[in-house]
């Protein structure tokens, strides 16, 4: 992971992504006040929209706010995370171009402060999720291996979007012009059951079905998270992220001279 | 390998890969998959040769474009060379644009920490020589806890040669990085320079400024198009771009 040209060792690689993602964290939330507010006013506007449009619709759903929280978690930190690691290597073009610094400490550094950030909206969103009938139970540990896999499928996606975009800046409005495709075709609002057979095999082409499906299993169904689902998530986050990593260290090499 | 070697180049080419015309999107790549490479290699620094001792200090002179910010970047790593060989002893600070990793947002203190773990300073290092680059940077108490955004261009660049210059580097490169701050502050980075070139480091110097060159260097090299048009006495180099100069006006 570190360039055989820079001498850092293992260990200071490491607090150079943790200082670099505390400064990350520090600008989020620094210039306002409300900065911590307002990286849960988002998913907070979907979970009402939600709730007010779809829970008549969806009304069989069983604690319908609860099990749309879940997915929409899932789907904030997976959005956040592909846009913020994919500006953190525009971002930081100056210091890539004048300090020997290894580029993949970037997004590496984005992604470890979206877990972060993840990890402070949870405390609120678990009350919120109390309320909304959260039972707490021993298979809740699997929460931790669960957001592993998938955030090795996020950081591995994330890799291959960052790199195309130093040599194609559209590559960043291609992709915030598809996230909405992979919104709506994932089961956030709606349970895969309500799909029509036809249709389902459409809605597991998308990857963000096992990741929410595994989460649902441990937060809402209070259960041990599905094998097949399991194994299928984990390679999935082996594969992508293997492929974005080989990607990534490719096209390093010329991001200098596309700066 | 001969230990009195800083820098060793032979048969350097360092090139950019640059779009080709009419091609700098995703959707322009698509539209012309297959019909033709969207990229093309623009050759920086062709077959260049180049030695310098160790405690040397080198002026680098040449028109703009020549290649001299490419070769300061590939000796400190930042850009890798497509052939040749080019071997690098010792480690490397650079100070190539001014400023470079300083965060607006932040405080002098807080962007003192983050361009030093950027440079390559471990934990302990950075511990032992924070007051030392305060101190160096002449900067106040107030002024250090203040956003660096509000810094005046000249309080930037003493920052950031503060901060470069405490990492005590054995291959100190300096871009065109000295120009701004006032006088008293320039002087004093003389003074570092030369107290790093005492301690026995190379410095690579690049600038426009004749006099700074000569001040500082002991030997300089012209650059043109890409290569080493000639090396020498600082004296005899300094005439070659003067003349250089008018010949292309």
């Amino acid at each position: 992971m570190i360039d055989d040209k820079d001498k850092r060792g293992i260990g200071s690689f490491t607090h150079l992504i943790w200082v670099l993602a505390y400064k990350t964290l520090k600008l989020k939330y620094k210039n306002s006040v409300l900065g911590f507010f307002w990286s849960m006013l988002n998913p907070l506007m979907y979970l009402l929209i939600f709730t007010f449009v779809f829970s008549k619709v969806f009304g069989d759903i069983d604690r319908y706010p609860l099990y749309a929280l879940t997915g929409i978690v899932f789907w904030s930190f997976f959005s956040t995370s592909t846009i913020q690691i994919t500006e953190s290597l525009i971002d930081n073009s100056g210091v890539l171009k004048s300090i020997n610094v290894p580029p993949i400490a970037f997004p590496l550094s984005a992604q470890l402060a979206s877990i972060i950030s993840l990890g402070f909206t949870l405390v609120p969103f678990t009350i919120l999720m109390l309320l909304f009938g959260l039972e707490i139970s021993w298979e809740l540990i699997f929460f931790i291996p669960i957001l592993l896999i998938f955030t090795g499928f996020t950081l591995g996606l994330s890799l291959i979007i960052t790199s195309l975009n130093v040599y194609f800046r559209d590559m960043q409005l291609a992709w915030t012009s598809f996230l909405p495709a992979i919104f709506y075709s994932a089961p956030i609002a709606f349970t895969s059951e309500l799909i029509p057979k036809e249709y389902l095999l459409l809605i597991k082409l998308n990857p963000l079905y096992y990741y929410i499906n595994l989460l649902r299993d441990v937060v809402y169904h209070n259960r041990m998270p599905d094998g097949t689902n399991f194994l299928i998530g984990t390679v999935l986050a082996v594969v992508t992220f293997t492929i974005g990593f080989v990607i990534f260290k490719k096209l390093e090499r010329g991001f200098v001279s596309q700066f | 390998m001969d230990n009195h070697i800083a820098i060793k180049a032979e048969n350097l080419e360092v090139s950019f890969f640059i779009q080709r015309s009419g091609i700098n999107n995703f959707k322009d790549f698509i539209l012309t998959m297959g019909l033709k490479s969207p990229f093309e290699q623009k050759k920086v620094l062709k077959g260049f040769n180049l030695s310098i001792k160790k405690g040397e200090c080198l002026g680098i002179l040449g028109r703009n474009g020549c290649g001299k910010s490419t070769l300061l970047r590939t000796i400190a790593g930042i850009m890798k060379p497509q052939s040749g060989v080019l071997e690098v002893n010792g480690n490397v600070a650079p100070l190539m644009a001014l400023g470079a990793g300083l965060e607006p947002e932040l405080t002098g203190i807080e962007n003192i920490k983050l361009v030093g773990v950027l440079m390559g300073m471990s934990r302990d290092e950075l511990k032992n020589s924070i007051d030392k680059i305060v101190d160096f940077s002449e900067l106040s108490e107030l002024e250090i806890n203040m956003q660096v955004k509000r810094y005046s261009s000249g309080m930037m660049s003493k920052l950031a040669f503060s901060i470069a210059a405490a990492t005590d580097p054995e291959i100190l490169i300096i871009d065109e990085a000295l120009a701004v701050g006032d006088l008293g502050f320039r002087r004093k980075c003389a003074d570092r320079i030369n107290e790093i070139k005492d301690a026995g480091s190379t410095i690579l110097y690049v600038s426009h400024h004749i006099a700074e060159i000569k001040n500082i260097c002991s030997r300089a090299i012209f650059l043109k198009d890409g290569q080493v048009f000639q090396e020498g006495s600082v004296d005899d180099i300094c005439d070659l771009y003067e003349k250089e100069l008018v010949k292309n006006k």
